[in-house]
C-alpha cells in the first residue's frame, strides 16, 4: 500500500515536471499583433512570426548539403538552410532573422508540439503516419534509401547481406525501407539503432554494423576512400517543410513558398549550388 | 497567461493523447524485451561489479603497497572518468583498435562496461567495511595460525558484510538506472527501446512515463531494502557497543 502510494507520487512529480516544460517553452510567445505594421492581410500565425521578428526553424546538423553546422564557419549552410532564411525574407523582410535548432529524426516531432521551433526544414520524409501527426508541404527534393559499406567487405549490394547488421537511426524510416527489400530479396538482416549519423558511421568503421543505410543524400557526407554506397536504392521518398498539426495557417503559407520556388526556378538553383541531384 | 494556460493544456493532451497510449500499448511487447534485457544486463553487471569490488576491496585494504596501489589505480581511474565515455570507448574504441573485439555481443560489451564502473565503488566500500573491523581481530586469527585469506574469509568479512551491506545496495540501485547508458553502443535495454518506440510512433509521453515507472519498481525496491538494512546495521552497532 504505502509503495502504491509512492508510486502515485511519482507519477503526479513526472507529470508535473511535464509541464513545467510545457509552460516555459510557451513563455517568450509573441505579444499581441499590432494592426498598423501590416497592410495585407497575414494569416494570424505568420504574422506572430513577423511580430517575433525571428523565425524558428529545426534543422540537421550533420547533413552535408542539406543541413550541415560548418565547424570551421560555426555556421549552418546546405539547401534548407537557405530555404529557411528565403522564408525570413519573405515573413520577416530579414533573411537573418532564423534562429537555427539542430534537429535529430528522433527530437523534430516533439521540437514542433512543444512550439519550440515553428518549422522543421531537416531531410523530413512526408509519411502517411506523419501526416496525422503535423502537416507537410508539397515536396521539395525526392531521395531513396541506400547503403554505405566498408570496400574491403566486397559486398555489391543488399543481397550480400543475408544474416548482416545494419545500422539506422533511431526514427528514420530507412529501418522499414531495408526489411521490405530484404523481403523481397528472401534474405534475413538485423538493425541496430543509433542515437545520431556520426555514431552509426563510427560503428560501421569498427565493425559493429555491416552496413549503414540511411536516405542517399545523407550517405553522401558520410562516403571516404575506404567506403561506398551500394548501387540498391529502395522506396523513394520526399521530404516536405513540417510544421504543427493545429497551426494551419503556417502550413499554407510554407505550402505556396515552396510551390513558389519551384516554379520559379529557384530551387532549382539552389539545387545546383549545392550539387544535389 | 491564459493562452500560454491553455497552451500548457493543449500541449499536454497533445503528449498524452489517446492515440499515443494506444500505439504504445500495440508494441508492449518491445518494451518487456527491453526491460527484460536491462534486468539481465543489471544482473551480470552486478555479479561481475561485486567480483571486482571484492577483490580489489580487499587488496586496498592489504597491506602490500604493490596491490594498494594497483587497487587505488583502478578505483581512481573509474570513478573519476564519465560512464558514457568508457562504455563508448569498450563499444567504439576497442574494436577499431583491435577488430577482434568484435566477436564480443554488446549485452557482454555492456556488462562489462558497467561491471567495472560499478565495481570500482563496491569496493570502496569493501576497503572502507574492512577497515571498520579493528586490526586485532585480524591479528589474532593469523596468531592462530591462519593464513590471510583465511582470516579475511572466516573473520573479517562476515562482519564487514553488515557495514557493507547498505552501501552495497546503493550501488546496485545506481547500477539498475545506469544500464540505460547502454543505448549509446546500441544495446536494446529499456531506454533504448522507449527511445525507438516514441522515435517511430511519436509518442514520447506515455513511453517515457512508463519506462519511469518500471525503472522506478525495479530500484525502489532495493532502495527500501537499502534502508532497512542501514537501520539494522545501526541498530546491532548500537547493541554492541552497548
Amino acid at each position: 500500500m504505502k509503495k502504491l502510494l509512492v508510486l502515485g507520487l511519482a507519477l503526479v512529480l513526472v507529470i508535473s515536471a511535464f509541464a513545467l516544460v510545457g509552460c516555459g517553452s510557451k513563455a517568450e510567445e509573441p505579444p499581441a499583433t499590432d494592426a498598423a505594421s501590416s497592410n495585407e492581410a497575414l494569416d494570424p500565425a505568420v504574422q506572430a512570426i513577423k511580430d517575433a521578428g525571428v523565425l524558428k526553424v529545426g534543422v540537421k546538423q550533420d547533413v552535408p548539403g542539406f543541413g550541415l553546422l560548418n565547424p570551421e564557419t560555426g555556421e549552418f549552410e546546405g539547401l534548407e538552410i537557405d530555404m529557411a532564411h528565403q522564408l525570413a525574407e519573405k515573413i520577416i523582410g530579414d533573411a537573418s532573422k532564423v534562429e537555427f535548432t539542430p534537429v535529430t529524426a528522433e527530437t523534430r516531432g516533439t521540437l514542433l508540439d512543444n512550439g519550440q521551433i515553428d518549422m522543421v526544414i531537416a531531410t523530413f520524409t512526408i509519411k502517411p503516419e506523419r501526416l496525422e501527426q503535423w502537416n507537410f508541404s508539397d515536396p521539395y527534393y525526392q531521395d531513396s534509401v541506400g547503403l554505405l559499406v566498408e570496400t574491403k567487405n566486397g559486398y555489391t549490394g543488399l543481397a550480400d547481406l543475408d544474416g548482416k547488421t545494419i545500422g539506422v537511426a533511431q526514427g528514420a524510416t530507412s529501418k522499414d525501407a531495408v526489411q521490405t527489400e530484404a523481403d523481397n530479396l528472401g534474405i534475413k538482416v538485423k538493425f541496430t539503432e543509433f542515437q545520431t549519423y556520426p555514431e552509426i558511421s563510427t560503428a560501421l568503421k569498427a565493425g559493429k554494423v555491416d552496413a549503414f543505410s540511411v536516405d542517399r543524400s545523407i550517405l553522401a557526407g558520410y562516403v571516404d576512400a575506404e567506403r561506398e554506397i551500394l548501387p540498391d536504392s529502395f522506396s523513394p521518398q520526399d521530404y516536405g517543410i513540417a510544421t504543427k498539426k493545429s497551426n494551419t495557417g503556417l502550413a499554407d503559407y510554407v505550402n505556396q513558398f515552396v510551390n513558389e520556388i519551384k516554379g520559379n526556378g529557384e530551387l532549382d538553383t539552389l539545387l545546383a549550388n549545392y550539387n544535389l541531384k | 497567461m491564459g493562452s500560454s494556460f491553455t497552451q500548457w493544456v493543449e500541449n499536454l493532451g497533445l503528449m498524452f493523447s489517446e492515440a499515443k497510449w494506444s500505439s504504445l500499448f500495440q508494441h508492449f511487447d518491445l518494451v518487456w524485451k527491453g526491460l527484460g534485457y536491462t534486468i539481465v544486463a543489471a544482473l551480470a553487471g552486478l555479479v561481475l561489479a561485486l567480483v571486482l569490488g571484492i577483490v580489489f576491496g580487499v587488496l586496498s585494504a592489504s597491506r602490500n603497497r604493490v596491490a594498494q596501489a594497483v587497487a587505488r589505480i583502478y578505483v581512481e581511474f573509474f570513478q573519476n572518468t564519465p560512464l558514457m565515455l568508457q562504455v563508448v570507448f569498450l563499444g567504439f574504441g576497442l574494436p577499431i583498435i583491435w577488430p577482434q573485439f568484435n566477436v564480443v555481443p554488446v549485452l557482454m560489451v555492456g556488462i562489462i562496461g558497467v561491471g567495472i564502473y560499478h565495481g570500482a565503488y563496491i569496493s570502496e566500500a569493501v576497503r572502507a567495511g574492512i577497515q571498520s573491523i579493528s586490526k586485532g581481530q585480524l591479528e589474532a586469527s593469523l596468531s592462530q595460525g591462519m593464513s590471510y585469506v583465511q582470516a579475511m574469509r572466516y573473520v573479517v568479512i562476515p562482519q564487514a558484510l553488515t557495514v557493507v551491506l547498505p552501501p552495497l545496495t546503493n550501488q546496485a540501485v545506481n547500477l539498475i538506472k545506469n544500464t540505460s547508458v547502454l543505448l549509446y553502443i546500441g544495446a536494446a535495454e529499456l531506454m533504448y527501446v522507449s527511445k525507438s518506440i516514441q522515435a517511430t510512433y511519436y509518442n514520447p509521453g506515455p513511453v517515457y512515463l512508463v519506462a519511469m515507472g518500471l525503472y522506478f519498481c525495479l530500484c525502489f525496491p532495493l532502495a527500501f531494502l537499502a534502508r532497512k538494512l542501514e537501520e539494522r546495521a545501526e541498530a546491532s552497532a548500537g547493541s554492541g557497543q552497548a
